[in-house]
């Protein structure tokens, strides 16, 4: 029931971040196509739509940084000494544990 | 939200912005390479240490490049020698100029002016004074 529930969650996930790339990708490609049917007197501006993808890349590039930061600073955080929700040993350190009379039994 | 959730949700948007970015270029760059098919062509020359030009109807330029606006212009780039780097900064044109080899830009200018034309390569002694103009005229046919 849990595996389902799980299964449906990454489903879920996925679906929407491939619907948020396709919204961010169709506008682009059906202008593209347009480009190509405009007269040919009608010439694209390479100056415009370079440094429109300079800003579009450095926007992204932005993004996978603050992400990345961002999840390293609430590492940190969340997993500093004085806090409090660390006062009490986690299933995985309590198990590593020799003092808590688990570790010969587990094989070790 | 367990750790398993949040660790696909990571997964996703990184690979998300990957596909985006990956994507994106791949369309910008088959657009701005994409050369009109009604471009003239004009053969650009480097050599120590000018630039010359040669028309579609043989017309020949040395150092000033004359082009019409609203027009189209493929570049064939070649080199007589060493390697060089014909660059026109307003314009946003840049590829290298090997010898033996012909590279291809365009452009399409729809401002009349003079630009600077230089040398983008390292190319000897008097590399600094490589340098060129385009004439951008209005189109009065």
């Amino acid at each position: 029931m849990e595996c389902t529930s799980k299964q449906q969650m990454k489903t879920l996930i996925a679906v929407s971040i491939i619907a948020l790339v396709a919204l961010a990708l169709i506008p682009q490609i059906v202008h593209a196509q347009l480009a190509q049917q405009t007269s040919a007197k009608q010439y694209i501006n390479l100056r415009a739509e370079v440094w429109n993808e300079f800003f579009r890349m450095t926007t992204a590039a932005f993004t996978v940084g603050a992400i990345v930061s961002g999840t390293m600073i609430w590492l940190v955080w969340r997993f500093r000494e004085s806090n409090p929700k660390n006062k009490a040993p986690t299933k995985w350190e309590h198990m590593d544990d020799p003092t808590a009379g688990s570790y010969e039994e587990e094989g070790h | 939200m367990g750790h398993d959730t949040a660790e696909w949700v990571f997964v996703a948007i990184v690979i998300a912005v990957l596909c985006y970015v990956g994507v994106d270029s791949w369309i910008v760059q088959k657009a701005v390479e994409d050369v009109p098919a009604d471009a003239e062509v004009i053969k650009v020359t480097g050599q120590q240490w000018y630039w010359s030009f040669e028309h579609a109807d043989g017309t020949k330029e040395i150092s000033t490049l004359h082009v019409k606006k609203g027009h189209a212009y493929k570049f064939e780039i070649y080199s007589r020698d060493v390697m060089h780097s014909f660059n026109i900064p307003d314009w946003v044109v840049f590829e290298d100029a090997v010898p033996g080899h012909t590279n291809h830009a365009w452009f399409a200018p729809d401002q009349a002016g003079t630009y600077p034309i230089q040398c983008r390569e390292y190319c000897g002694l008097l590399h600094y004074n490589m340098r060129g103009s385009l004439v951008v005229e209005d189109d009065k046919s």
